[in-house]
């Protein structure tokens, strides 16, 4: 009786297997479809930027040979090489002093008491709910003051006031035990010591994240780098990027230009994919 | 003694970034709410005209039709996003062949800028681009994308839900990760179906995720401006004028410094409201 009750159901959960997973290959199909159109404009604007110049591409046709020319040529412009350097000072030096200066200001917060702290904890929290839009205004008027229009620090001291920096080094230094720092300052280590010998490289991996991330929003900024760089000097890529959309340049060298500006972001993604997945998944960071 | 070192070497590890917030952000934000009581000009002259550019404000076309582009920005993109994001996540979940490429190729948009998006998508929309092309083989078209007052707002949401999508997807997919596969085994034995196993278990657990994914993506779309700036320049005839789009040109077309700082108030407003909304729903959900 038991026998051959409980057979079918093992011959149909033996069965139910393989064909659960075989269901899944149209699931497969939607999502190879979805990720290709997901990377499509990209793999267009590859194409248009390594056609042949003054010929036809895409839509109209397939682009008869691929060639460097394009990207040779945006290079080899002087405006758009100063364009590059300024991004990547912009966003190097950010990435530098908010590593810095957010790591040492996580450290107090997470493992110091001193007077103000929780009110100045709060402060942090609460301008994180101002849109940086809004103060946008204000925030020019005082650089503009200050004589820092078209200048470096204008364009970068302003936009290192970082609460999401800050708040992702405090939680992850509470995470830390106390003992290590208690026992370094009992071997006589000064604070300095303390934090450049047991903070920074304990915090690492949460260091390399926030850096990758600093280096992004920095590079893919605008509004900021717009008003503020008023002349090659520092405009960054993103600002001459609207610029040469707007001249009447040759297709073919706008997305050759497109695709060198994208660049440092791809590497970025193909080296750090997994970090910036993990660190979005665990802490919401955006 | 070292009780008594303790509270100056927190505040001098703090100091750096506290002087760069006091300078940087506090002031500004306390600055944005005088400045929208003065007339401020380029030329840094200034008096305090009370409520006068409120008052001005309501009587402005450009603010209200600012306000009405971006809500119905908002109403589009950010179900767009979520439903999009929401889509790729379940699929995600589900798919274990090739899952870590295909996570990849989805999230890659994020990595890049709302500029470069805005310069690819301009050629994809123009008359002789991409998708024009692809339409004309099909006897379709050429459709005027960003030149309808119709569809550029439509438009202009695709544009920023490819670009941002992969944040939101990857928020999702890591709540669906956090549901025990028991409950969903438990309800399989039971004979529930794909579909009541998602409306039942799947969507009611993720809820958390999907209310933070909404409340992030309304807040990433009161804010847009860099696709518009790109794109359309808040055209045609003010039909993507949005909030931003209007600051800016108040403020760096027209150098009308104290009436732009009105309209930041009006956003730091709405964005102050949508996140007490957030804390307050989420306080809920955690008690």
């Amino acid at each position: 009786m038991t026998l051959t009750a409980t057979r079918p159901a093992t011959r149909a959960a033996a069965t139910a297997r393989p064909r659960r997973t075989g269901r899944r290959w149209p699931l497969v199909a939607l999502l190879a479809v979805l990720s290709v159109l997901t990377v499509s404009p990209f793999l267009a604007m590859f194409v248009v930027a390594l056609s042949p110049a003054g010929e036809p591409t895409l839509p109209t046709r397939w682009p008869s040979a691929l060639t460097f020319d394009n990207i040779a040529h945006v290079l080899s412009t002087s405006g758009f090489l100063q364009w590059t350097l300024n991004s990547l000072v912009y966003s190097a030096v950010s990435v530098v002093i908010i590593l810095l200066t957010a790591s040492m200001a996580g450290y107090a917060f997470a493992k110091k008491r001193f007077p103000g702290r929780d009110a100045m904890l709060w402060t942090f929290l609460a301008t994180m709910m101002v849109p940086f839009q809004a103060t946008l205004i204000p925030t020019y008027v005082l650089v503009s003051d200050l004589g820092g229009v078209d200048t470096f620090w204008g364009l970068i001291v302003p936009t290192l006031a970082n609460s999401q920096a800050v708040f992702l080094m405090r939680q992850f230094i509470l995470g830390l035990p106390d003992e290590l720092f208690e026992a370094a300052k009992v071997d006589g280590a000064s604070e300095l010591r303390v934090y450049w010998t047991i903070v920074v490289p304990l915090t690492r991996p949460i260091l390399a994240t926030l850096g990758v991330f600093v280096f992004l929003w920095h590079w893919n900024d605008f509004l900021w780098p717009l008003v503020i760089g008023q002349s090659d000097a520092t405009r960054t890529l993103t600002v001459g990027l609207t610029i040469l959309r707007t001249e009447e340049l040759q297709l073919s060298l706008l997305m050759a230009s497109a695709a060198v500006s994208v660049l440092p972001c791809l590497l970025v993604f193909f080296l750090l994919q997994r970090y910036l997945v993990n660190s979005i998944a665990m802490t919401g960071l955006k | 003694m070292r009780r008594l070192r303790d509270p100056v070497t927190g505040l001098l590890f703090v100091l750096p970034m506290l002087v760069l917030f006091l300078v940087f952000r506090i002031f500004p934000t306390l600055g944005a709410a005088g400045m929208s009581f003065t007339n401020w000009n380029i030329g840094g002259e200034w008096s305090f005209v009370g409520t006068a550019n409120y008052a001005r404000m309501l009587q402005d076309d450009t603010f209200w039709t600012s306000l009405r582009v971006t809500l119905v920005y908002v109403a589009v993109y950010v179900p767009l996003t979520v439903l999009i994001s929401l889509g790729t996540a379940l699929l995600l979940n589900s798919v274990v062949f090739l899952r870590g490429l295909f996570r990849g190729m989805l999230f890659l948009p994020y990595v890049t800028s709302f500029v470069l998006a805005g310069v690819i998508w301009r050629w994809i929309y123009e008359f002789n681009g991409l998708l024009n092309g692809l339409l004309a083989k099909a006897d379709v078209g050429p459709v005027a994308f960003l030149e309808q007052s119709a569809l550029v707002l439509p438009a202009l949401a695709v544009v920023s839900a490819w670009k941002g999508f992969g944040y939101s997807m990857l928020i999702l997919l890591a709540g669906l990760k956090a549901i025990p596969g028991s409950y969903l085994e438990a309800a399989r034995v039971d004979g529930a179906g794909p579909w009541q196993r998602l409306r039942a278990i799947t969507l009611p657990l993720l809820r958390p995720a999907l209310f933070f994914v909404m409340i992030i993506e309304t807040i990433s779309a009161f804010q847009v401006f860099d696709t518009i700036y790109v794109m359309t320049g808040g055209g045609p005839a003010r039909a993507s004028y949005t909030l931003i789009y209007a600051l800016y040109d108040k403020g760096f077309r027209g150098w009308e410094f104290g009436y732009a700082a009105t309209f930041g108030m009006v956003l730091f407003a709405i964005i102050l409201v949508v996140s007490l909304i957030q804390r307050r729903f989420l306080g809920r959900e955690n008690t």
